[in-house]
């Protein structure tokens, strides 16, 4: 009886909708972070569905649910490069100076507001993991060494871990392999060298070497990475003398195919490690350790004769 | 002066912490226990020790094994053993005591997220639980006997309320009731669960808490009053159909459950208003149970009953705050 | 006796220091004066860089109405203006520092010697605002802002708190016991720009000594009214409720019940800066706690470096914990960088057995909390509530109601850190909003 008077309220008063709508949420992550700006992937999808205007501005959609849902909706959705966040302090705490016992909630937040922080560094991460916790999609989590880490395989972008952190050291990077500096110190050198041992001193050597004049430092600021202009060569992190330069994904290094190469000696020139020698008219070879799998050589070779070691 | 604290305001912390209660409370339970003892004999100290050893273990390894911190060094786990066993015959076989002490823990308590977040008293999840699955062993009473005596057998018969019960229903009259002096069950000379058999060393216990402000007056004395009250309009109407308030007061678990399971923090409304609607419904339910009901006794019901009704009267009765317009 | 609904009984503790007479600090050869004293508009520093001061100099200029100046303690120069750990917020902020030449002079035509009573209004509102005057009680309010309600608020009951409810401090008892002029004084003086004849000198019942001084000394306009002992009853909302029975609305201020209350250090700086022109440069100070060697109630200069008064009072020992001001509303502090301030009413020292650092558990709902607030809240929902961080929830449970006054952490007994919670949820609360105008 009550199931016959359920079964027919359910039809009666079944709510109309679009059965676009219902695809579209099916692509959508379903983890209702709000990173959108609605109130949930429901919201969002329906908004998507019926407004033609709006676009995509769901961070954590990968391409092949984006290519489904302009399809489903039959125009394009814009959005795409995808991000993950990447944490900008190294600090832990044998490297970073602690400068009280902090007693209370468990939540960077909150420890901020007592005393600004138990570590030394006001820019320094304060390793409560308070990132770890809001977000969404289980892709951050807190290490060993007290400092929290990104499984970008799961981090899709949305953000979450940004609004949360009080100190700011979260940032979004692109995801296809963008390099970025584990600091964000505004103390000079001097001042910062007391507080902790990995941080950005400030030394210049990166944006001096950088190909692509994508690096900017100052002395009160610590190096900056436009992440436009970075092309991944990662020549930074090898002249970093605090190795506080950080990456996405380790870069493929690569090699040459010997039966392509014509020996012109142009990837040689280009290479910023000097990693590739060889005698005109030879096939070149790539000296493995000292390739940095930047690709400029890849792009400048006219014979299509080099490429990445992708197994 | 680096290895100072830092903390937010205040400083300074009451020595009344969560172990702290927890103690008191066990110390309150102690007399009642203690006549149990003294009245079943090594059976009861069997299974307060067989409680309250599985509460400790299972709470330990349930946290072991979610991966929890373990949280036994706060005495709930003791205080949930106790009571559990207090609430079981003392004659109980050690089976039925830890997998009582299981599903008080686990179905109880750990759940719903430990201790804190469970909406019903554990210790009464598993008395109920273990009365409906197993009716026969949870309502074979021993009868007391001194410690001292030397009988072999143990003798079993009908709590009061029991007897009470199928007086009425085979008689249609309470006075058929074998008779009781109201002395033995204020002293705990009858038969019942181990520990709600002496109304005396209940009371005093449940005085204890009271004095040292473990707990406020508010649930025992609305509790036993509503119980007295209603019993005693239906015993001034008609003595032949139900017993006296008196009667109803010291037999039974009453005394044991306003002093003891009715004033469990977790599981109670939290401002005293709440507190008074809980135990007169608390009061109501038991006496509907006993009089009407199943089942000769309702405390457990009755307290079960209410406890789900907490986050109803919590919002009914929140205080009007400090300068509302 | 008069109190209110609701607070706690934790222990006094301050037969540690209220028997012992308040000793002036030697003078430091050097001073950290912060500009930022006070609550409200910011400051900004009228000297530089090897200036000379002399003692009672205005050192910074107030930037708009809600704010205070900072005055030299002492004569000297001025050797830097460096940034500084601030007490309050554990961050740097920019502070003058001060190398005194230890002649201590006044600056020219102070002290000055004249009738407050016989000055207008407007002279005595100006020479309070001028003497950089705050709520000495810690919360650091500039008086005159108190002292002048809108017009169309009408003020009947003028109380001054000589309640000092938190325990171990007893730098108001102190004062109001050897310096019962002072305070009179000034409160007269409050009472004469409030356009009020009588005035209400609240004392808790557990400084006897006090009430039987006051009662002498006070003038027929003055009442002198003991309450009853009980934590927080210096808090301006629940000594008025006590007084008057009145409750100032949610939201509101003190004044939307026609009261104003002061703090009795501020009465007795109210004098000062009215009969004699002495700003504000020196306040008297309780140095207490187990932590400390010989706890001391000390009258120090405002910029003292906390290194001279810890040394004074013959060191720490086992210090687990310093605290500015008293242990149920005071700021924990970390550094030795940082120097006394206008609202410093005390230093407590505590070890590690008197404070609390254990971890804390979950709520057992047991309802102490409720019990206790004397805002008539429910802490223990607003700290599951912060836990989480739903401040939006949190503002239907009356967050912005919460005091901090701590009550409801003290009691506890899962040592949850309640207050901490409520700080927590406010400040989430502050930044969406802040997000929202800014958006």
């Amino acid at each position: 009886m009550a199931a016959l008077i359920l079964g027919i309220s359910a039809v009666t008063f079944a709510v109309e909708m679009d059965p676009r709508e219902k695809a579209v949420l099916d692509q959508l992550p379903g983890a209702n972070c709000g990173a959108c700006g609605f109130a949930g992937c429901a919201a969002f999808a329906h908004e998507i569905t019926e407004n033609p205007e709006a676009e995509m501005a769901c961070p954590a959609v990968n391409e092949a649910a984006l290519n489904a849902m302009s399809e489903i909706l039959g125009r394009d959705l814009g959005g795409g490069a995808a991000f993950v966040a990447f944490i900008r302090c190294k600090g832990t705490p044998d490297q970073t100076e602690t400068r009280y016992n902090y007693v209370g909630p468990k939540d960077c937040r909150a420890a901020q507001l007592v005393a600004g922080g138990s570590k030394a560094c006001q820019f320094g991460c304060l390793g409560l993991g308070t990132c770890v916790d809001v977000c969404p999609f289980g892709a951050m989590y807190m290490g060993e060494d007290s400092l929290p880490h990104v499984i970008e395989s799961k981090c899709t972008g949305c953000g979450k871990c940004i609004q949360a952190c009080p100190r700011g050291i979260v940032q979004l990077i692109p995801s296809s392999g963008n390099f970025c500096v584990g600091c964000i110190s505004s103390d000079i050198s001097k001042d910062m060298k007391q507080l902790c041992k990995v941080g950005c001193i400030k030394c210049g050597i990166c944006a001096d070497v950088c190909p692509f004049d994508a690096i900017s430092v100052a002395k009160d600021k610590a190096a900056q990475i436009d992440q436009a202009k970075c092309q991944t060569c990662g020549l930074c992190v090898s002249v970093c003398p605090t190795s506080v330069i950080g990456f996405v994904h380790t870069p493929v290094k690569v090699h040459v195919i010997d039966e392509k190469c014509k020996g012109c000696g142009i990837c040689a020139s280009v290479c910023p490690v000097d990693a590739i020698s060889g005698i005109i008219k030879q096939p070149y070879t790539v000296n493995q350790s000292r390739c940095i799998g930047c690709g400029m050589c890849i792009d400048m070779c006219p014979a299509d004769a080099i490429e990445r070691n992708i197994s | 002066m680096k290895d100072l604290f830092v903390s937010s305001s205040p400083h300074i912390h009451s020595p009344e912490d969560t172990p702290w209660i927890m103690r008191q409370v066990i110390y309150a339970l102690i007399p009642g226990a203690l006549i149990g003892v003294y009245f079943f004999g090594i059976p009861a100290v069997t299974v307060i020790a067989v409680a309250v050893v599985s509460c400790v273990v299972v709470e330990a390894l349930w946290q072991k094994l979610t991966g929890k911190d373990i949280t036994i060094a706060d005495g709930s786990a003791v205080l949930t053993g106790l009571l559990l066993a207090m609430n079981l015959p003392s004659g109980s076989p050690w089976w039925l005591v830890c997998l009582g002490s299981l599903i008080a823990i686990i179905v109880g308590k750990q759940v719903y997220g430990g201790l804190g977040n469970n909406p019903f008293n554990p210790a009464l999840v598993a008395r109920v639980f273990l009365l409906i699955s197993f009716p026969v062993q949870m309502t074979t009473w021993p009868q007391p006997r001194s410690f001292f005596s030397q009988a072999a057998d143990t003798v079993t018969g009908a709590t009061p309320l029991g007897a009470l019960k199928t007086a009425i229903f085979e008689h249609g009259t309470v006075t058929a009731a074998p008779h009781l002096n109201l002395m033995d069950p204020f002293l705990g000379n009858i038969g019942g669960s181990l520990g709600e058999i002496s109304a005396l060393a209940l009371i005093l216990g449940g005085i204890y808490l009271i004095v040292r402000k473990v707990i406020s007056w508010h649930i025992p004395v609305c509790y036993i009053g509503s119980v007295a009250v209603m019993t005693g309009i239906f015993w001034f109407i008609n003595p032949n159909m139900y017993a006296d308030p008196a009667f109803h007061l010291i037999s039974g678990g009453l005394m044991l459950g306003a002093f003891f399971m009715a004033t469990d923090m977790v599981t109670t409304p939290i401002t005293n208003k709440g507190k008074i609607v809980f135990a007169i419904g608390c009061g109501v339910i038991t006496v509907i149970i006993r009089l009407w009901g199943g089942y000769p006794e309702g405390v457990s019901f009755a307290i079960l009953i209410m406890n789900a009704l907490v986050p109803l009267i919590n919002k009914a009765t929140k205080p009007g705050k400090f300068g509302a317009v | 006796m008069k109190t209110f609904k609701g607070g706690i009984h934790p222990p006094e503790e301050k037969d540690l220091v209220k028997n012992n007479p308040i000793v002036d600090l030697p003078l430091s050869s050097v001073f950290y004066v912060l500009v930022q004293q006070h609550l409200g508009a910011p400051a900004k520093p009228i000297v530089k860089p090897g200036d000379e001061v002399k003692k009672g100099q205005p050192l910074s200029e107030p930037l708009g109405f809600v704010s205070a100046p900072v005055h030299a303690p002492t004569s000297g120069k001025v050797t830097a203006i460096a940034k500084r750990v601030h007490p309050v917020t554990g961050l740097l902020a920019p502070c003058i520092v001060i190398e005194a030449d230890g002649k201590d002079e006044w600056v020219e035509g102070l002290p000055l010697n004249r009738d407050p009573f016989t000055m207008k209004k407007e002279e005595l509102m100006g020479a309070i605002q001028s003497a950089g005057i705050v709520g000495m009680g810690g919360a650091t309010f500039p008086t005159h802002v108190k002292l002048s309600p809108p017009k169309e608020k009408t003020i009947d009951t003028f109380i001054v708190n000589g309640a000092e409810c938190e325990p171990y401090l007893s730098s108001d008892h102190r004062l109001m016991l050897e310096q019962p002029e002072r305070v009179l004084n000034g409160m007269r003086i409050a009472m004469g720009i409030l356009g009020l004849n009588k005035g209400i000198l609240a004392i808790e019942a557990n400084k006897p000594d006090v009430i039987k001084i006051m009662e002498e000394k006070a003038p027929p306009e003055i009442m002198v009214e003991p309450l009853k002992v009980k934590y927080p009853q210096g808090a301006e909302k629940q000594l008025i409720n006590a007084i008057t029975g009145r409750e100032v609305p949610s939201g509101g201020l003190p004044m939307d019940v026609g009261a104003v209350v002061q703090n009795a250090g501020t009465c007795a700086a109210i004098w000062d800066a009215c009969a004699h022109g002495i700003p504000l440069i020196e306040r008297i100070t309780s140095v207490t706690g187990r932590g400390i060697k010989h706890p001391k109630n000390i009258r120090v200069r405002v910029g003292t470096p906390i290194q001279e008064v810890i040394d004074f009072c013959g060191g720490l020992t086992e210090a687990a914990k310093i605290i500015y001001g008293g242990p149920m509303m005071g700021i924990a502090q970390f550094s030795d960088q940082i120097s006394i301030m206008k609202g410093t009413s005390g230093v407590l020292v505590l070890t590690e057995k008197d404070t609390n650092i254990s971890w804390y558990s979950g709520c057992i709902s047991c309802g102490r909390c409720v019990e206790a607030c004397p805002m008539c809240l429910i802490p223990s929902t607003l700290s599951k509530l912060g836990e989480k961080s739903m401040w939006e929830m949190a503002l239907g449970n009356d967050l912005l109601d919460c005091v901090e006054c701590g009550s409801c952490t003290y009691v506890c007994p899962a040592n949850r850190p309640i207050v901490h919670f409520v700080k927590h949820l406010k400040a989430l609360q502050r930044a969406a909003n802040a997000k929202k105008k800014g958006a």
